[in-house]
């Protein structure tokens, strides 16, 4: 099954003035299942404002290096101007390609768009660039961001609730029977 | 809060939150049997949450009425035979198909949403707080379900197909859940909690337009059929609680 639906790549906002940032992806029938899985696999432990997500066959990803080699797209003209969403990764930091939402630019293709970006938003210099058409992007309502967030009021979801480690170690030095 | 309460008020209220909180455990505990088995990874993960979330549910439903009977809930769960069970029937029926196990939490959601508006209005204070903290989980449990019944009803000849199944079988027992205990008419000449009557009636206006949108057929001819007292368990029941009480029970006084 994993391989009849398509796969969402997931981008997450930690807080309202945070970076909107890829976290990984999802499969899902449809754009809005996605979301709802994003929600699911990526938000209620962590902190979480809000959630993106892109098919990812929608994305036109190249590293700065790929971009350097290739020749400036030269557009035929007759596309029609779409707005493209740029994503850009900055830092090797993290060693996967976790890519930042920059900004926006129009283009007649995401080739074209690839390099307008790299012109507009190399600053500072990207190290992978991924584009998208703005409109592919479904988006959490900004309503719901608060059952985004984490599940904070429930402890026994987490699995140091439990003393399990401490009682053992009790036990063992026996302080406490088991029985 | 709890010495403000009429005995015998104090005494409908324990009854009807056992009926809560036995229909929340039993559901995410049958929930929680497609952990691992799920037809995707993120649909597990997506089922596992709501059967956890349904788990905090009726803990807090069991620790309201702990404040009320001093009763530990972890007692009432794992040392309760069959026959001291107050869920519905719904809850216990075996997991069945995806589209099956789907349903049955569209149908106790969508009656939860609405037991839920009722009780936060209620006038007893600890359990409107608590109601409305669940509120947003439920919102999103009817989004998640409601979803899948749409995609699967409207899908294939297959997953309609199975999804009709479903609602001949459930649509029947769905209507337990609105069967008055016989404590209930205190509770609601207290304002404590609404009249199950009224409650039976806005789950179904909101279930059968979603119902029909999703081209299912309600099977009407299944109904009436006498109202089943919530002491009332099918075998399936004594079945899931010897899964789940075993272990408890082999070391009763076991540490946790």
């Amino acid at each position: 099954m994993i391989d009849q639906w398509p796969r969402y790549e997931v981008f997450k906002q930690d807080q309202a003035d945070g970076p909107i940032r890829n976290v990984g992806s999802v499969h899902a029938p449809d754009a809005e299942l996605a979301l709802m899985n994003a929600r699911n696999v990526f938000a209620r432990r962590p902190a979480c404002y809000g959630l993106w997500v892109v098919p990812a066959g929608a994305i036109l990803a190249r590293t700065a290096e790929e971009l350097a080699r290739e020749e400036a797209a030269v557009s035929d003209g007759d596309g029609e101007s779409v707005t493209y969403a740029v994503f850009s990764k900055r830092s090797q930091r993290q060693a996967m390609t976790y890519v930042d939402y920059v900004g926006q630019v129009v283009a007649l293709s995401p080739e074209e768009a690839l390099h307008a970006a790299v012109a507009a938003y190399n600053d500072p210099p990207g190290i992978v660039w991924w584009v998208c058409p703005e409109h592919l992007i479904n988006r959490s309502d900004p309503a719901d961001a608060a059952a985004l967030g984490a599940a904070t009021g429930k402890a026994f979801r987490m699995p140091n609730h439990y003393h399990t480690v401490f009682t053992m170690q009790k036990i063992r030095r026996g302080e406490e029977d088991g029985a | 809060m709890t010495a403000t309460l009429d005995p015998v008020v104090a005494a409908a209220l324990a009854e009807r939150l056992l009926a809560m909180a036995d229909d929340e455990l039993i559901l995410a505990h049958r929930n929680s049997e497609w952990t691992g088995h799920s037809p995707i990874l993120e649909e597990d993960i997506a089922f596992s949450n709501i059967a956890l979330d349904e788990m905090g549910h009726a803990a807090i439903w069991y620790g309201l009425r702990e404040q009320l009977t001093n009763e530990d809930p972890d007692r009432l769960v794992f040392f309760r035979d069959a026959g001291d069970y107050r869920n519905v029937q719904m809850v216990e029926l075996p997991k069945g198909d995806w589209a099956f196990s789907m349903l049955r939490q569209y149908l106790f959601d969508a009656a939860e949403r609405v037991s839920l508006a009722h009780l936060t209005a209620g006038s007893y204070r600890p359990l409107a707080e608590a109601a409305a903290k669940i509120q947003t989980e439920e919102i999103y449990h009817l989004r998640h379900t409601g979803l899948w019944l749409r995609r699967l009803g409207l899908g294939t000849e297959e997953s309609h197909g199975r999804m009709q199944a479903a609602l001949d079988v459930l649509w029947p027992y769905a209507r337990q859940l609105f069967v008055r205990l016989p404590g209930d008419e205190v509770l609601f000449d207290n304002g404590i909690f609404s009249d199950m009557a009224l409650l039976q009636r806005e789950w179904e206006d909101a279930v059968r337009p979603y119902l029909a949108e999703c081209e299912l057929t309600i099977p009407e001819e299944a109904l009436p059929r006498r109202d089943i007292p919530r002491t009332e368990h099918t075998e399936s029941l004594m079945a899931l609680l010897a899964e789940m009480q075993a272990v408890a029970r082999t070391d009763p006084m076991a540490k946790w």
